[in-house]
């Protein structure tokens, strides 16, 4: 009899504390925490300092996990993996349309939030709010200005094909004395097709479009090829890949691709304004702005701008009310600013945001925004398996020359033909 | 007095063993046959769990990237079975030979075992792709050995062969420490008796080491085959799948191994039930082929 009380004990002292880790959440004493997940790495510090300064402000423990980069884990994985635990964020970022979908069931309508006013580029889906946006970003054809400047080019004119063949052209021909290893920085491993399959593929979606015009994603959708600019898009892409490092092309990852530019040993860079923060690391001080992406035989005078991702609020979440303080906290308080803007380096998305990023390819993204030059982001319409399983492989090819332009743009042809 | 056989104290002993095994590997193994045969996803799903038969197998094998994954496993097990058992005995050799700095040498050799599969496979991807370019003396005799297109990581063949180096750098050690356990126990009469015959060290070594030590390599075989058919981290890490290729007119990741091709259809595509489908099939293959080798290596062993 002894024994088995003696047993009942354990076990239960067993599961006491087994259960009790569960509830720490309701008791009274104890911190409540919230969860932030996030794909940023090149912010995560920031983002943490920020957040624990805010948390004891408010008596919340935040916990900041990163995913991203050069770490190959999306936050839709965290997410199922989070999910099939029963232990999803509080807060997470998405990316668009395609993951919303997906994660519909969990995200909070917060279509009542003050800040939904102070923003243009707030996540909607059917008439509602569902997503805050983290920033403004931009991509192009990011150069270094002191080159082109030696090398007498304006660029001003790089708009179109024939401007970008010529001044590859030129670049190249003067490598020794500009001290280049090549005139572009471009990665196409498979591990880096975020920037052939979603960024640069987005070239073919908008480029030269009004912004929000998806006549080109629906058609390709549908499998209904525009050939004529399917090619000159193909004629871009070998553009860039004829131009670009090999080894760091084939074999490098993101820091090989930055890196190159940061140094001075390309002249164009293939990145978005996020890699500001890296540039500067390395301690790069030339002058630097965006061109826009000349991936077609007519003028497109703009690069590709929009909210990247969007914070959304877990339904079921057991602290929503800190949630929704811990983002309109970001928009309405000088400490959310001072965060955003000097410290993360974002441009802000919101109105009552009056400072503004010190880095040179944000503030040249800002200027694209000013000037109404922009290019909308579809590439979040075809399925990120699609992207990464699909089209990856095919830039990969191209890269390593083991296909040739015309079967380059017959295996996108059938990728997209695939999808109807 | 009254014998019993398992009294609480053996079952409260044995518990947390038992219940962790339950819980880690008997119960998820059971839920994950039949999730394979249901259109489970871990997403809310409205319509509840639908039983689908065995439609998640079929699409397994419709499908050519898994069928290249499956392909190429079987052809990097291979590989890295010959080379990392020829790699193991050859420093078991050495380091049984009583040369100096012995114990030196067996803790240097295990090292790379005690380092995660992960960041083992970024520190190869830094040497394959930026010291090898880099070396002074031997990029400027070979300068070939820079060029973008001559890079490990650059082309599929030598990018599998790239993992096979990286996982024998790993696993290499430990299967050196099961080699050199079998080598010292082997009876020293038997190398005093070759001696008088006058037998060369290469025939001690076929006559004597070989044979007195293959229950080794039925434990070292097994290891290594199941190691090298699981490979995962250092696939991620060192490849993450690359560099592209065609297989049957598709494009597809030319070095995603068996369980990347699993971890990706769950991960990338959201197909859950069928990654776990293909789990099921992978595990019921891998316990044929073990069966099949332990089964031939135990034949060749020899009983004193």
């Amino acid at each position: 009899m002894k024994k088995v009380l003696l047993v009942l004990i354990m076990i239960s002292a067993i599961m006491g504390n087994v259960f009790a880790n569960g509830q720490q959440e309701a008791g009274s004493g104890v911190r409540p925490t919230l969860e932030l997940l996030q794909n940023k790495p090149e912010i995560d510090p920031q983002l943490k300092a920020y957040a624990k300064a805010w948390g004891d402000a408010n008596g919340v423990d935040v916990a900041i996990k990163t995913v991203g980069g050069s770490v190959d884990v999306t936050v839709g994985q965290m997410l199922t993996i989070g999910y099939a635990a029963g232990d999803l964020p509080d807060i997470f970022i998405f990316p668009g349309v395609d993951d919303y979908k997906q994660w519909a069931e969990v995200i909070l309508d917060v279509s009542d939030q003050k800040w939904v006013d102070d923003t243009a580029v707030e996540f909607v889906y059917d008439g509602k709010v569902y997503g805050f946006p983290v920033a403004v970003e931009g991509w192009g054809m990011a150069y270094n200005a002191e080159i082109l400047e030696a090398a007498g080019i304006d660029p001003a004119g790089l708009v179109n094909l024939e401007a970008y063949t010529a001044a590859f052209e030129k670049l190249d021909s003067m490598k020794a004395e500009l001290g280049l290893d090549s005139v572009m920085s471009m990665a196409a491993a498979i591990s880096m097709s975020w920037v052939t399959a979603h960024h640069n593929f987005n070239s073919l979606l908008s480029n030269g479009l009004a912004y929000g015009d998806l006549s080109v994603t629906n058609d390709l959708l549908a499998g209904k090829v525009d050939m004529d600019r399917l090619e000159q898009y193909a004629s871009w892409v070998e553009l860039l890949f004829t131009y670009a490092d090999q080894s760091i092309l084939v074999t490098g990852d993101y820091d090989a691709q930055v890196g190159s530019f940061a140094m001075g040993k390309s002249a164009f860079l293939h990145q978005g304004n996020w890699a500001d923060g890296n540039i500067e690391a390395s301690g790069a001080s030339f002058e630097r702005a965006f061109a826009p992406h000349g991936s077609m035989t007519e003028a497109t005078d703009g690069i590709f701008v929009s909210a990247p991702s969007y914070y959304a609020i877990n339904k079921d979440s057991k602290v929503v009310d800190y949630a929704k303080k811990f983002l309109n906290d970001l928009v309405y308080t000088d400490e959310g600013h001072n965060y955003m803007v000097n410290e993360a380096g974002m441009i802000p998305a919101f109105s009552p945001v009056t400072l503004s990023p010190s880095s040179p390819l944000s503030q040249s993204v800002q200027k694209w925004v000013a000037d109404g030059k922009v290019y909308s982001w579809d590439q979040y319409y075809f399925s990120e398996d699609f992207r990464n399983n699909t089209l990856g492989p095919i830039y990969n090819q191209f890269a390593g020359k083991q296909i040739n332009k015309a079967q380059f743009i017959d295996a996108l042809n059938t990728a997209f033909e695939s999808l109807k | 007095m009254k014998k019993k056989q398992h009294d609480l104290v053996f079952w409260l002993f044995l518990a947390p063993a038992v219940i962790a095994f339950l819980m880690v590997i008997l119960i998820p193994f059971i839920m994950g046959i039949f999730y394979s045969m249901t259109d489970w996803t871990s997403r809310p799903q409205p319509e509840g769990l639908q039983f689908v038969g065995l439609l998640n197998f079929i699409d397994s094998f419709k499908d050519i990237s898994f069928i290249y994954s499956f392909l190429l496993t079987i052809v990097y097990t291979f590989v890295n079975m010959i080379v990392i058992n020829i790699v193991a005995f050859g420093l078991a050799l050495l380091v049984t030979s009583k040369i100096k700095f012995d114990n030196i040498f067996r803790a240097g050799f295990f090292l790379p075992n005690l380092i995660g599969g992960l960041i083992l496979g970024y520190i190869w991807q830094f040497i394959f792709n930026m010291v090898i370019p880099n070396l002074p003396v031997i990029s400027a005799i070979f300068p070939a050995i820079a060029e973008s297109g001559n890079l490990m990581l650059a082309t599929r063949d030598s990018a599998v062969m790239a993992i096979v180096i990286a996982g024998s750098w790993q696993y290499a050690g430990y299967i050196m420490m099961i080699y050199v356990a079998a080598i010292i126990s082997v009876p020293e009469e038997l190398f005093e008796a070759a001696k008088i015959d006058g037998a060369s060290s290469f025939k001690n070594l076929i006559h004597i080491i070989v044979p007195m030590t293959a229950q080794a390599f039925t434990i070292t075989m097994f290891l290594t085959l199941v190691q090298s058919f699981k490979q995962f981290d250092v696939n991620v890490s060192l490849t993450g799948g690359g560099p592209s290729t065609q297989f049957a007119g598709s494009f597809i990741r030319g070095t995603e191994l068996l369980a990347l091709d699993i971890y990706n259809t769950a991960f990338t595509a959201n197909s859950l039930a069928e990654s776990q489908a293909r789990s099921v099939i992978f595990f019921i293959v891998l316990v044929l082929i073990s069966l099949l080798q332990v089964r031939r290596n135990k034949k060749k062993e020899v009983e004193l």
